[in-house]
Formats: C-alpha cells, structure tokens, sequence
C-alpha cells in the first residue's frame, strides 16, 4: 500500500485513526488507574495499534515477507540484548553477528542476484537466483543497524521489550521509503508521548502537502520524464533529452520530498517527531551542499556509522570518502548505474574539498547554475540502469541526435506550462518566505496574521485534498520511486 | 485555537469524503471511458500470497468510486489548466517538417512513399498530444480528435485473403472490398505527421492483393476531394454519415446500381454531440467542442427493417439470439446525445435485413464494422434487399445465409484497424464453417491487467505490430 491510493486515504487511514483513538483513551484511562497523577503517560494500547496495523499496511504489499521482517525484528531484538548485558569482547561479538545479520539479510535480496552474474567477469558461471525485492527492506535494515549501534554506542537505551522494537522498525509512516528514523530519535517517545494541537495541526498540513507534491507534481511530471526517456530513444530528441530528465529531476523530489512529508506529517499526528529528511536541496550552492539536504537521514546515516568511524577527515579521508559514496550508490539498487552515481558525486565532493569550497567570492548565481547542472546529469546517470540506454541519451543530450528538436519538446514545455512554474517555485523555501512577508507585514497585528497564514493554509488543503483526490481516481503511475530502494 | 480549528475543519472534511466514498453506491460502468469498470477480485490463498488479490482491491477500489466519472473531469481540467493557453497568432511552431521526414527515412532505411492525398485544411494548426497517442488538432470549438495510425505497408493480407476466400466460395456473388480511412490522414497537422503512419500504403497493398474478380471500392481519394466537408466527425472515432454518403455513391458506381443524390434525403441534425474520443483522449478540450451529428433518411419510399438481435455477456460474447423483430432502421436521438452514432441501426450486435420497393435482383449483405453502419441507409433506392451483418456478431452459419438469402452482391467494409487485423482471416473463415448454433462462451480464463482505456487502436498496432481491434460497442452497452 502506498500513501497516495485513494485505498489508504479513505479505509486504511480512517480505520487507523478510529483505533488509534480509541487505543489514546483507554491508555488514558489506564494511565489514571495507575497513578492517579495526569503526568503519566502510558503508550501500550496505542503501541500496539500502530503496530497491528503496520504489520497489515506491510503485508498488503508484501503478504509473504512480512514474516522476514518480523524475522528481522526478532534477530535485532535478540542481539541487541546480547549487547547490553554482554562484557568486553563478547559485546564487540554481539554487535558484530548482529550486523553481520541485518548486512546479510540485506544482500540476499537485494544484491545477491546482481552479485553472482558479476562473476561471470571471472569466467565463473553460476545460476542467478532470482529474488524480488522486498519492499521497504533497504530502509528497515538501516534502521536495524542504527539501533544496534546507537545501543552498542551507548547512545540509546536497549530496548527490553520486543512489541516496542517491533514498533521502532515497523512503523507504517517510515517503514517502506523512509525517511529512515534513528532509534535514539524515536526511543523515548516510543515509551512516552503526546499529541499537541499543533502536533495535530502540523501534521496534518505535512501529510496534505505531501499528498499534493506526490499526486499533484510528481504523477504528472512522471508523465513528462516517460514520454522522453521511457521509450526508444533512438527518435530522442536533444532538447527532449534535456526536458525530459528535469521533469525527472523535479519528479523524484517532489516524489520523494513528498512522501518524507507525509510519513513526517503521519508521525507528528501519532506524537513522533522524525527528523526532516528534505531541506530544498535544489537550492544548494555547492554539490557538498546538497548532499547536506538531500535524503539527509541516509546522508547521516552513512557519515555517522560508516565515514567517520573509518577515520573521517583525519587518515585517508579520500578513501573514506570513495567508499562511503560508493556504498551511497549501491544502497540505491544492485545495479551498475547506482554505483556509478554514487561515485560520481563522491568525485565531485572530493574536487569541491580541495577547490570550490576553498574558494571565496565566487557568486551565487553560478554557485547554482554549477550544481544544478551536475545534479541533472547526476540524474541521467541515476534514471537508466541500462548501460547502452545511458550511453545513447548521453549522446544525445550532447547533440548527437538525429533531430536537435522538435514539435513534442515544445508541446510538452507548454501543455504543462504551469506545472513546471508551479514545481520549479516549490523548489524554493517559498512557504517560510510568504510566512515571513505576512508577519512581516502585519508586525502590530500578530494575532491577524496568524489568522492569515491559517486561512491560507486551509484553503490550500481543501484545494490540495480535493485535487488528489480526483487525479487519484484512475491513476496508473502511481507508485513511490523510492520503494524500489 | 486556530490549530483547533483547522484540525476540526480537516476532520469534518474527512470523515464527509470517507462517507462518500465507503457508503454510497460504488459506479459500475463508466460514460465517459465506455466500459464496464473493474470488479471485486475473486480470493484464493494463491492470489493472497502472492499480492494480486490486495493489489486488486486496491485497484478495484480506485476504479470504482462513487462519481468517478465526475472527479475524472475535475482532472482533466486540472490537466487542462495547467497548460499555456496560446492562441494561433501568439505562437508558431517552427517545426522543420522536411529534414524530419528525410532523417526518419534515413534512420529507418525506409522510402517514404508518395501520397496522393496532401492536406491543406490544417496542415499549419496547433496540435497536441493526448492520453493514448490522440492527436488533438486545433483549438476552441473546431477542435479535432485524431487516432494515430501504426500499420505499414505490408500489413492487411490477412483482409484481403478473407475477401478472396469469400470469392471464392461464392463464385455467383459479386464480392466488394472497401477498407474505410480513418480521418487522421486528411486532418493531421504537419508537425506531428511522425505521430501516424499514411494509410494509403496498407489500403493498396490490401487492394493488390484482391484475387478473382473481387472489386476494390476505393474510397482513398474520394475521401480526400470531400475533405473540407464534414465527411468526419471532430469528437468521435467515426466518419460522418456525409463521408459514408461520398463512400455509398463510390461503392454503387462500381456495383453499377442506381444511386440518388442528396436531394432525395431528408436531413437531421443532432445538435450538441461530443463523441468517444473525449473518453479516450481524457481531454476536456474535445468535451468543449461538441458538434452537430447529420445524417440523412431517404424520403418518400417504403422499406421494412427487421432485426435478429444477439444478447452479449460482459466480454462482448454472444450469449443467445433473439428476433427476427421489425423495427426502425434510423433510430432517433436526443440533442446532446452521445450515442447518436447508434442512430443507424441502433448499434452492432444484430443482424439487420432491410427490404426495399426495388425490383433489381440485387441483394446486398454488406459485411462491416461500426463504421459500415453509416452504408446502408444509401442504398434502399439501389438493392431490393440489404442484409448487414457486423462480423464481431454473428453466430449462423455463412454459407447457409447467403444461399437462403439469395445474396448477390457481397460487400466487406471495414475501417482501416479491422482490415490490418492479422485475425481477420481465422474470423470470416469461421463463419463458413461454423455450426449456425449459439455455444455457450467458455469461462473467461483471467484476463492481465487491462489499459484504463479500451482504445487499442492506435496503441495496439503501433506497439506490437499484432492487431486486434475491438471496437468499442456503441448501444447495447451504454443504453440509450
């Protein structure tokens, strides 16, 4: 299931919300019982709603692995008991075995098939399983990961009761395309949380807005990307080349933006305060910079458990540096083009290290112009996992194509007119700006202009509601990029 | 207090569309897409472990919704409004049509073929693309819906074999071809000519391949001199009933029947008509241009029509045949009506025999598609008898009908998707040997994933190069 089916919107979540309510007054009234005091606050009924109802969110898509992530869960729980009470070496053992589980699981169904047609480079013929991916594994493995660690670290408390851990990796907001949740982010609240009006309102907005960017800009721009780069691209033309990877450009933010708002939006409503995985990337100064806001929680993620513990910026930090992006790219798919990717920033981040970022009054338009170019080529790379497709829109996009242009480019430019104004001006942080110009310009009245912002704000989520709604009806391209990951 | 507010506000907003959309009668077919929507998956444990029942809920559901076809709307003028909107004058696309044509060529290693028809109507408008390769040309309320055309020239053999097998079994009978243009050739603007094949190609590799005597009615050109007239309508996949008027005048000259000029037909508007392509192309731009539906009814003299009419499943099959009935040849609809194409006839899933006041010893049986319907209303002053037989529904045996009947003139017509159709052959060969009883259809082994849009035309030829054509079904489907 995915956030953007009419299905979830209108039974999945509904039902959630009645039982997760119903859940919120008997642990209300339970709280009570126990202590007398209001400061209580007991989570277990409503735990275990989100829990039942991730496990059916997970299953309606995956009805079979299910049971391996549970496995997952019941392999986590265990080692990261081992590690809490075990001492000294047993406890780097603990640690160890358990990654090395959650490492393992990950690379059979996700790299194992990719890995042994590999080794038909060295002549060694092997049957390749054929595994499908499980969905959302990539995500759910690394946050498996991050607990063992952050427990390990001492960072975060061991988790003693296995419903919770259940709940840490299953939460349906996150499970399936992420953002991906640290366990210290989330441990405390998992025991103890409450829901403000602004949580709810928050929450509610994010999830709306998300709802928009996926169903609203990135269904369509999809549209846009498919005409051009889908089919044969032997009657590509350049200029179709270069209109059809921006649209996939915004696409996938806005795809994937989209759906770290609606799970931010989703957890916020329930009292979990995930960290922003987003912050307009595409308005970055450097490449550095925008591996800073893009997709941060794996950018973290990879800094924290991988670069700086081979040495960070202090012993060979070049190779630190190649290894983390190449496990950047492979994490991406089992595919030649992913690593490829990966790499291909890594190079560029280390190049910046020693020129761009040294530099000082470079302006900012080229800035820009610099990193937005090497991010639309970044995605050509990243949108053709087959190497002969690739290599042909490279050309073409250089200007070796059969037809410089054409009518279709033209058509598409403006037959979506709008929607590529619309998108590139959600690349931008025009929320807080119309926010800040509105108190700004009602400073004696802030009680008006919060009104304002509210009003706005409301308007914009009925006119978003009711538009995904109807584009939803009869929608084919649907489905999130990035649970393919 | 504001928070309050809003999450109330949302809330309500919610729980109204939930209401909605989970307790009012969910649509079961759609007017705007001409199909019956999805159903309820049927569940076994297999279909539960591998993820296609839940996959099918879900898509169920999504197809499904009360008012679907309202909120469809809604997105295509979403869709509409997101684009610029520039008028003729304010823009012009300086597509470069020739070294298009020659880098094609070259690329393929093809030779483009000469064409005799050259369009000068709207050959310079503004053109799109919409859902399902549709060519939208123009704007406002001359707006033109295109199919785009995918066969070749080699393609249709299996056409002309079936029209040979029929010579050849009915060596009395005079045998006609005619293979029906679409409209795209006449109409498409030059910029998106790389969207369509030219379907003079196909009609005369079909048209070669015509054996022992069969006489082509080639309808090509004579298409092309009417052109500028309304011989196609702007919002349907079919011709006019004025282009099939130029096609009958084609078709008695060479039959060498008598045939009456406009002057001897009463003319009916139907005024507001928007037709299929609306659905197909999900653009509101063909909804906002609706058109007049001519058509014309011989006056002044007696015929009796009468129909054996089949009952269809839900898969177009013939479950059972009833009648014969007498009825209306010309059935009369409303302004506005999106059917008024079923005026000839009310639609395909019948076998019509109209007797004339004509003494000739001709009888015709004239083989077609939906587009033939738009024939026979012409030729009551040219044949004593017509039968018309659609050749997706008919269940008798076609040897035994045609002596019966006594037919004389034999007369296939078909659009241009039918006649490219590789089946065509197995098709008509089955009628000469079929039974003559209704089967009952067998189970529906379960079918893959289907297209939103039953608009395989253009698609299905040009994707796959096999050639399948269903038509979609005009009255019994869609009530009138």
């Amino acid at each position: 299931m995915v956030f953007s089916d009419l299905f979830f919107l209108f039974v999945f979540l509904p039902a959630f919300a009645v039982s997760y309510l119903l859940g919120g007054w008997i642990d209300k009234l339970w709280s009570l019982k126990v202590s007398e005091s209001r400061h209580s606050n007991i989570t277990g009924t409503r735990n275990l709603v989100l829990i039942i109802f991730s496990l059916i969110f997970y299953a309606w898509g995956e009805p079979v692995y299910v049971f391996l992530m549970l496995l997952c869960v019941v392999l986590n729980y265990l080692s990261g008991l081992a590690i809490h009470y075990a001492n000294g070496g047993a406890r780097k053992l603990a640690l160890a075995v358990g990654v090395a589980v959650n490492l393992l699981m990950l690379g059979t169904f996700k790299y194992l098939g990719f890995l042994v047609a590999q080794l038909e480079m060295f002549d060694i013929q092997l049957p390749v399983p054929q595994i499908a991916l499980p969905i959302g594994i990539s995500f759910y493995t690394f946050q498996s990961l991050s607990y063992l660690v952050d427990v390990y670290r001492g960072e975060a408390p061991v988790q003693k009761r296995f419903l919770n851990l259940l709940l840490y990796i299953s939460m349906f907001p996150q499970l399936i395309a992420g953002p991906i949740v640290r366990y210290g982010t989330v441990a405390a609240e998992i025991g103890s949380r409450r829901v403000t009006a602004e949580d709810m309102a928050e929450g509610v907005y994010r999830f709306i807005l998300g709802l928009g960017k996926k169903v609203i800009l990135a269904n369509q721009l999809s549209e846009i990307s498919d005409q051009f780069l889908s089919g044969s691209l032997s009657d590509l033309t350049t200029t179709g080349a270069w209109v059809g990877i921006v649209a996939f450009t915004l696409q996938i933010y806005f795809d994937f933006s989209g759906y770290s708002d609606m799970a931010i939006g989703l957890g916020r409503c329930m009292g979990f305060h995930f960290n922003e995985n987003f912050r307009h990337p595409y308005c970055c100064n450097s490449i550095t910079d925008f591996w800073r806001r893009w997709h941060i929680s794996l950018g973290s993620f990879f800094r924290d458990y991988v670069y700086i513990p081979l040495g960070g910026n202090r012993s060979h930090q070049a190779i630190n540096i190649l290894v983390v992006w190449f496990l950047t790219g492979m994490w991406h798919g089992a595919s030649w083009n992913f690593i490829l990717w990966g790499l291909y920033f890594g190079l560029i981040v280390m190049i910046e290290k020693y020129t761009l970022l040294k530099l000082k009054h470079v302006p900012t338009v080229i800035l820009h112009v610099y990193s937005l170019f090497l991010i639309v080529i970044g995605w050509g790379i990243f949108y053709f996992d087959d190497f002969d497709r690739m290599t042909m829109f490279f050309q073409v996009l250089w200007g070796d194509a059969a037809l410089l242009h054409d009518f279709v480019t033209e058509s598409a430019l403006l037959d979506n007119f709008w929607l590529w104004i619309v998108a590139a001006m959600l690349c931008m942080p025009i929320r807080s700006g119309v926010r800040s110009l509105v108190e700004r310009c009602c400073r004696r009245h802030p009680a008006f202009a919060n009104g304002l912002v509210m009003m706005g704000r409301t308007v914009l989520s009925l006119a978003i509601l009711i538009l995904s709604v109807a584009l939803l009806v009869g929608a084919t391209n649907n489905a999130f990029i990035y649970t393919r990951f | 207090m504001l928070n309050r507010i809003y999450i109330g506000l949302m809330v309500l907003v919610m729980v109204a569309m939930c209401a909605v959309f989970n307790l009012l009668p969910r649509s079961k077919v759609s007017e705007l897409e001409k199909r019956d929507l999805t159903e309820f998956p049927a569940y076994s444990p297999q279909r539960l472990a591998n993820g296609s029942f839940t996959s099918d809920v879900s898509a169920w559901y999504s197809d499904t919704e009360p008012y679907r076809d309202q909120l469809m709307m809604v997105s295509m003028y979403v869709k509409d409004i997101i684009r610029l909107n520039v008028g003729e004058a304010n823009v012009t696309f300086h597509a470069s049509k020739e070294p298009e044509v020659d880098a094609v060529a070259e690329q393929t290693g093809e030779v483009s073929l000469p064409e005799d028809y050259e369009n000068h109507l709207t050959a310079d408008e503004n053109a799109k693309i919409a859902n399902a390769g549709i060519i939208i040309v123009g704007s406002g309320e001359n707006v033109r819906a295109l199919m785009a055309y995918g066969g070749g020239a080699q393609g249709g053999l299996s056409f002309a074999r079936a029209v040979n097998l029929y010579k050849e079994r009915f060596p009395a009978a005079r045998v006609y071809c005619m293979v029906i243009p679409i409209a795209t050739d006449y109409y498409i603007p030059d910029k998106v000519k790389k969207r369509s094949q030219p379907q003079h190609p196909t009609i005369e590799n079909i048209y070669a391949h015509l054996t022992g005597g069969v006489k082509p009615v080639d309808i090509y050109n004579v298409m092309g001199q009417h052109a500028d007239e309304d011989i196609y309508l702007r919002t349907d996949h079919h011709w006019a009933p004025l282009g099939a008027y130029y096609a009958a005048k084609e078709f008695a000259r060479v039959a060498g029947v008598t045939f009456r000029d406009l002057a001897s037909y009463d003319r009916h508007v139907i005024r507001g008509y928007v037709g299929s392509m609306y659905g197909y192309s999900n653009d509101i731009a063909v909804k906002n241009a609706p058109e007049d539906f001519v058509y014309y009814t011989p006056r002044g003299i007696d015929y009796t029509t009468s129909y054996i009419t089949y009952k269809l499943d839900k898969d177009f099959r013939i479950v059972s045949e009833s009648g014969p009935t007498t009825g209306q040849y010309f059935h009369k609809f409303k302004d506005g009506s999106s059917n008024a194409y079923c005026t000839f006839m009310g639609g395909d899933s019948k076998i019509t025999v109209v007797r004339t006041a004509v003494k000739n010893h001709r009888r015709l049986m004239i083989i077609k598609d939906s587009f033939g319907n738009a024939l026979p209303g012409y030729m009551f002053y040219s044949f004593e008898e017509i039968h018309v037989i659609d050749f997706r529904y008919f269940a008798k045996n076609m040897v035994d009908y045609v002596n019966t009947n006594h037919i004389t003139d034999i007369l296939f017509a078909c659009n241009i998707y039918n006649a490219y159709s590789l089946r065509a052959y197995d098709r008509y060969e089955r009628f000469l040997t079929q039974s003559g009883a209704i089967q009952p259809p067998p189970p529906v082994i379960e079918k893959k994933k289907e297209q939103p849009t039953e608009m395989p035309a253009a698609n299905v030829v040009e994707k796959s190069g096999v050639n399948e054509v269903v038509e979609p079904v005009q009255a019994d489907t869609t009530g009138h």
